[in-house]
């Protein structure tokens, strides 16, 4: 039963974490154009690890200040507060999760490097990006039908992404962050906002 | 008897009874909640999911904790380490019944 799951993503708090994340990581493309070749940053290139940082400083504040307040001022006076369980398995589930997701990633860059695949290299990893929405919404969102829409808009986008921008999968990666990154944020605001106009806190707690 | 019409004959009748057996559920997926969450999620009415609670208080597979959140009554509810195994064993007697 994964109900109770679910309800972590009633005001649309995990979309707009996403967004946050999908627009870090266009900071940390447009910083890697914009700063100078010689720069410590652009040294080894993608392979540095000093973007982490810039990653995930705004994650970690937007999920301890940004979720917190929401959840505080809405989520828990209308439909109630819930606290999930840590199990160790599931931490285990997401370390090997993200270790095979990204070691999928380097190997595709390595091998459309490598054949001078980047129509293929680009292919992929814009339908690894819009796998990731249509799975958050199968998995956690059903119940919500707009957002099926929001996909399709999210496929045009990244195809005219796709035939604008010119350069393989690493270039065109800061505009499709940027892009991902709005579309996230954006399908949690509205979600939020469909949350906030369907539910009221009701009258003192009478348990 | 057979095996299956024993397990049915075994179920736990404080979990089974559908309103409680909802309760156990959501509570089984969290560590623990509110008041509100269940009521929000069972929709049953606050005098019938404060009754299933004390029948499940009873029987000690739900703790109930009363607090406050600032000034605002918070009543905070959790399995217990009973209430968790006795609903495992409701979900397997289930299963091995069917």
């Amino acid at each position: 039963m994964d109900r109770p799951k679910r309800y972590e993503n009633i005001d649309g708090t995990g979309e707009m974490a996403m967004g946050v994340m999908m627009l870090s990581f266009a900071l940390v493309g447009y910083l890697s154009s914009v700063l100078p070749e010689g720069a410590l940053w652009r040294r080894n290139g993608w392979a540095t690890f000093e973007f982490i940082p810039v990653v995930f400083i705004p994650i970690w504040a937007f999920q301890h200040w940004g979720v917190k307040a929401i959840k505080k001022r809405f989520t828990w006076p209308r439909t109630g507060y819930v606290a999930y369980r840590c199990s160790g398995r599931s931490w285990w589930t997401w370390a090997v999760a993200i270790a095979v997701l990204g070691a999928g990633i380097a190997c595709l860059a390595t091998f459309a490097r490598r054949f001078h695949a980047l129509g293929l290299e680009r292919a992929v990893s814009m339908a690894i990006l819009l796998a990731a929405y249509a799975f958050f919404v199968f998995r956690w969102s059903r119940e919500h039908a707009w957002k099926w829409a929001v996909l399709v808009f999210m496929a045009l986008g990244l195809l005219a992404i796709g035939l604008v921008v010119p350069g393989g999968a690493v270039e065109s990666f800061p505009p499709v962050a940027l892009f991902l990154g709005l579309v996230w944020l954006g399908s949690g605001v509205a979600t939020l906002y469909s949350y906030i106009r369907h539910t009221q806190p009701p009258l003192p707690e009478a348990g | 008897m057979n095996e299956q019409l024993r397990a049915i004959s075994g179920l736990d009748r404080v979990i089974h009874e559908p309103g409680r057996l909802v309760i156990m559920a959501l509570l089984a997926g969290v560590k623990e909640c509110d008041f509100l969450y269940l009521l929000h999620e069972t929709e049953m009415s606050n005098g019938n999911l404060s009754s299933h609670l004390a029948r499940l208080e009873g029987a000690g597979y739900v703790q109930i904790e009363k607090t406050y959140r600032g000034k605002v009554p918070l009543t905070l509810l959790r399995l217990t380490r009973a209430g968790r195994a006795a609903f495992e064993d409701y979900r397997k007697a289930l299963k091995a019944a069917f």
